[in-house]
């Protein structure tokens, strides 16, 4: 049986940035988990810290952050450790579908609720909606599509709204990704596109649901812009995301070009830790279970909804190594009494404590099993959901974790 | 608008309605206010049970027979709205035999058929049963949806004359000398006030019953008791199914189409406003019931719920299981206050027919009337069309490939034409309205998806007229199902709350209104 270098447990943005970076410093990895991750539900940008006014430079608003949030993970990279692994990140995504940074603060973007929401770096098929003025700009939802509801976009943004059958096809009750897969093809968006035109009265935006594309969404936006002479927009819509899906594909292609295996489907059933130190995972291979050996463990699971945390009715725990989960109180103090209190909800607290080198520690701060590093939002002591932090955490706590565990 | 009519129902629960379509049907003119939607109160806020009686038949014989009869004209007049099931009532070892003995006794007393069960043919029919029961009785329980019940007992009446007004609150009693003559009203949606004239006002507001009579300035004795009650993601059982022993709390689960309502704690509510499902009785429902299904434990729970139950006090020994489940009909003006006033309140949702035959019996006797009540023959304008997941799959196939994609709520299959027909109806303005007529947002997600879909619906429909803005309403709704599954998050509840948590704080970045943060965005 081969022996990793590193084995990564979890294959959402955090795992597959921890996975990549250790590809990039030489290490043989193995990546296993059981699905995209927050990706394919919710990414869209890269968002570092909505918390910050736009005005405010964010290298800035985030020294201070970190100045007020001591236990935050941003405090284990520092804004040098978030900086340097964001540029990596980039890299990764070259011309023709880059991901932008318009401005040097957060940006507002347009939202599927048409509400602003700011973010920090967007791809090139959404970082027009940044420039966009209402009376200039045409909202486009598309008839029997139900999770991108134009009317509530346009009505909120005072813009002007239609509602377009889609060419060709009866699509009453078609999903995003069926309808990605469609933009794919040349004769499909041409036909939209030329729908849209129709349309038109003498706008320079136009905003739609983030469907643009699973291959290739820049020909879609070129195309789209070529027909009708104005800039185009995505807007994030209700789960499953699209451009999650090729941030996801873009990591998975790179990852397997630059030699890493990859397990996907079955969750860890079990691990085996002597003497402090992890020796093995097993992973349903069925009708078998298959043992991996490494050095060195990430673990980067997620939170309650990628599998990360699990709640019984009395406690948080961990699910793969046990590990020694913070927790704020008993049952009855998890949420709070309203949906949207002013403040986030307690449970969101909770999550996997750390050392500065991203090693889980107990109550006492001592280090729980030695070859063990944690990574992403399974990390205590952030509120990423309210924060608007989810990818930067992912991103920076998944290139640091990295880091430390190939140095050991 | 001042209106006028002969009677006027304060009210819009089983009772209310059962009354309005019972005046109809004996064509005496009514009106009937309700300040919030149908099925409000207890009325929408109880376990479903179609009581057979059994629970009854041991400590309180009359209830018992009440509840046999009803049971059996129910399945009559309403078998749209009515499962039938059948229930058992299982003994446990801590049950002992004795009461088993006295339960089939007082069952055939009462007229209630027992077939009684051995361990082995109890598990074959219910196999989740805890393996060390000592016997199961059967007995004619069944499940029933109130809301189709009440929205059909009002659509009856209104078709056959009475008038119905929703979203409309009492706000003041008109008296002239010793005699009430009608009602200062609000509309609640334009917040326009008018009177209504009437020679009878019948108080049927269940628990709000004092809420109304201090207007008078009179009071009655009423306990208000709380029960909460959970909602399984999966039914757990075929059957209704009782503990054997004398009733107590936590202590039935009632199958519901495609879910389970696990039932009931009973606490003294103090605010009929505002109260909660706490985490303790929540702990203690999971713990209680685990002892009739074991693996209980691991089941996802989708939502808690409470309701207040109007109890007639007659002395104050404190154990509100012990308060008699009967209803009172009460003459004001036969009782030292003023006439044309008439309370009806206690009682449950089994005799919501029998409590409006002997009210609108009173109201006939004091007109000098001879009409007779044929409520118990009449059947309900729906019968025939059914609403469980098989009629919902069949009705589904019947359609055209064109119209299936139009699903607005994928948990619950329902048909973005069946809301739209709501919203054309009109004076629907909140979205609560709407979850009362279908089974939107009953589903896993409890309306994590639909509610967004809706609120497109609704925008398309009213661009130019939602006060307060469309995501005013979705913020309502979020709070309202907050209340819901709060008391349930764990396991993969909770995973689910992190999705619909992701979304509406996340992605749409929609906070509390008094929070300006969040780089300013908009909400």
């Amino acid at each position: 049986m081969r022996r990793f270098d590193l084995i990564v447990i979890g294959t959402g943005l955090a795992g597959l940035t921890a996975a990549r970076t250790a590809i990039g410093m030489g290490a043989k990895v193995l990546i296993v988990g059981r699905g995209m991750g927050a990706l394919a539900l919710f990414g869209n940008t890269v968002d570092l810290l909505g918390e910050i006014p736009p005005a405010t430079e964010m290298a800035e608003g985030i020294a201070r952050w970190i100045a007020a949030h001591p236990e935050h993970p941003y405090a284990r990279t520092g804004w040098e450790g978030i900086e340097g692994s964001i540029a990596a990140f980039r890299e990764l995504f070259p011309l023709p579908y880059p991901f932008v940074a318009p401005s040097r603060g957060n940006t507002l973007l347009p939202t599927g609720a048409g509400t602003m929401r700011p973010t920090w770096l967007a791809p090139v098929t959404m970082a027009a909606g940044a420039a966009m003025t209402p009376s200039e700009t045409l909202i486009v939802g598309l008839r029997g599509f139900k999770d991108f509801q134009g009317d509530t976009v346009s009505l909120h943004l005072q813009c002007r709204g239609v509602t377009l059958s889609l060419p060709r096809y009866g699509l009453e009750g078609l999903t995003a990704p069926a309808i990605a897969r469609l933009m794919d093809e040349t004769s499909f968006r041409e036909g939209l596109g030329e729908s849209i035109r129709q349309q038109m009265a003498g706008e320079r935006f136009i905003g739609l649901p983030a469907v643009l594309g699973l291959r290739n969404p820049a020909a879609v936006l070129k195309t789209l812009e070529a027909i009708t002479g104005a800039r185009i927009f995505e807007i994030p819509m209700l789960p499953p995301s699209i451009p999650g899906t090729r941030i996801f594909h873009r990591f998975r292609e790179e990852l397997i070009a630059k030699g890493a295996t990859f397990r996907m489907g079955h969750p860890v059933s079990g691990v085996t830790v002597k003497e402090g130190r992890c020796q093995k995972i097993s992973i349903p291979n069925p009708p078998l279970v298959a043992d991996h050996r490494a050095d060195r463990f990430i673990l980067a699971t997620g939170r309650f909804l990628g599998g990360g945390l699990w709640a019984e009715m009395d406690r948080i725990v961990e699910p793969v190594f046990d590990l020694p989960v913070f927790q704020p109180g008993e049952r009855g103090r998890w949420f709070g009494g309203r949906f949207f209190d002013p403040e986030a909800h307690p449970i969101h607290r909770s999550g996997i404590v750390t050392d500065t080198d991203l090693r889980p520690v107990d109550a006492a701060g001592r280090v729980v099993i030695a070859n063990v590093w944690a990574a992403g939002s399974i990390l205590a002591h952030h509120q990423a959901i309210e924060e608007k932090s989810r990818e930067g955490i992912d991103i920076a706590t998944g290139f640091l974790a990295a880091k430390r565990a190939l140095a050991s | 608008m001042d209106l006028q009519t002969e009677v006027l129902i304060i009210g819009g629960g089983a009772t209310g309605t059962g009354i309005a379509r019972d005046l109809a049907l004996r064509g005496i003119p009514s009106l009937l206010v309700e300040k919030g939607d149908f099925t409000s109160g207890a009325s929408g806020r109880n376990q479903g049970l179609l009581h057979s009686g059994g629970r009854y038949a041991v400590n309180d014989p009359d209830a018992a027979r009440e509840c046999i009869a009803e049971n059996g004209i129910l399945r009559r007049i309403a078998p749209h709205c009515i499962e039938p099931t059948d229930g058992l009532f299982v003994s446990l070892p801590e049950d002992g035999p004795e009461y088993r003995a006295d339960f089939i006794r007082a069952c055939g007393a009462a007229g209630i058929d027992t077939v009684p069960l051995s361990p082995r043919e109890a598990l074959l029919m219910e196999p989740r049963l805890n393996p060390r029961l000592i016997g199961a009785v059967q007995v004619p329980d069944g499940a029933i949806d109130p809301f189709t019940l009440v929205v059909e007992n009002a659509r009856d009446a209104e078709s056959r004359g009475a008038r119905i007004l929703i979203h409309t609150e009492v706000t003041g009693l008109i008296r002239n000398g010793l005699r009430i003559t009608g009602v200062q009203v609000l509309d609640r949606i334009t917040s326009e006030t008018f009177t209504i004239a009437s020679t009878w006002v019948i108080n049927a507001t269940g628990a709000w019953a004092n809420h109304i009579l201090r207007m008078a300035g009179l009071q009655i004795g009423l306990a208000l008791s709380k029960g909460s009650m959970l909602i399984t993601n999966t039914r757990l059982s075929e059957r209704v199914l009782n503990r054997c022993r004398p009733p107590a709390s936590g202590d039935i689960i009632v199958p519901n189409d495609t879910v389970s309502i696990l039932g009931t704690t009973s606490l003294r509510a103090e605010d009929l406003e505002h109260y909660e499902v706490t985490p303790e009785e929540v702990t203690f429902l999971v713990d209680e019931l685990s002892r009739m299904i074991p693996d209980l434990k691991g089941e996802r729970f989708t939502r808690a719920y409470a309701g207040v139950r109007p109890l007639l006090q007659s002395d104050q020994t404190g154990d509100d299981r012990k308060i008699s489940r009967g209803f009172a009909l009460i003459d004001h003006g036969s009782d030292h206050g003023p006439s044309g006033l008439v309370t009806i309140t206690g009682g449950k949702l089994m005799t919501y027919r029998l409590m409006a035959e002997k009210t609108v019996d009173f109201i006939c006797g004091r007109m000098g009337l001879q009409v007779p009540c044929s409520t118990h023959v009449q059947r309900l304008p729906g019968a025939g069309h059914g609403h469980t997941l098989k009629d919902r799959l069949l009705q589904l196939r019947r359609q055209t490939p064109a119209a299936k994609g139009a699903i607005l709520c994928d948990c619950e299959l329902v048909p973005t034409e069946v809301v739209d027909a709501i919203l054309r109806e009109g004076k629907v303005r909140e979205f609560q309205d709407i979850l009362h007529r279908t089974r939107l947002a009953k589903g896993t997600c409890q309306g994590g998806f639909c509610v967004y879909r809706l609120l497109g619906l609704f925008n398309e429909r009213y661009r130019e007229d939602v006060s307060g803005g469309s995501n005013r309403i979705l913020k309502g709704f979020l709070e309202e199902r907050w209340k819901g599954i709060r008391p349930v998050l764990w396991g993969t509840s909770l995973k689910e709350e992190e999705l619909i948590e992701s979304i509406y704080k996340g992605l749409f970045n929609l906070a509390a209104e008094e929070s300006g943060r969040k780089g300013g965005g908009g909400t």
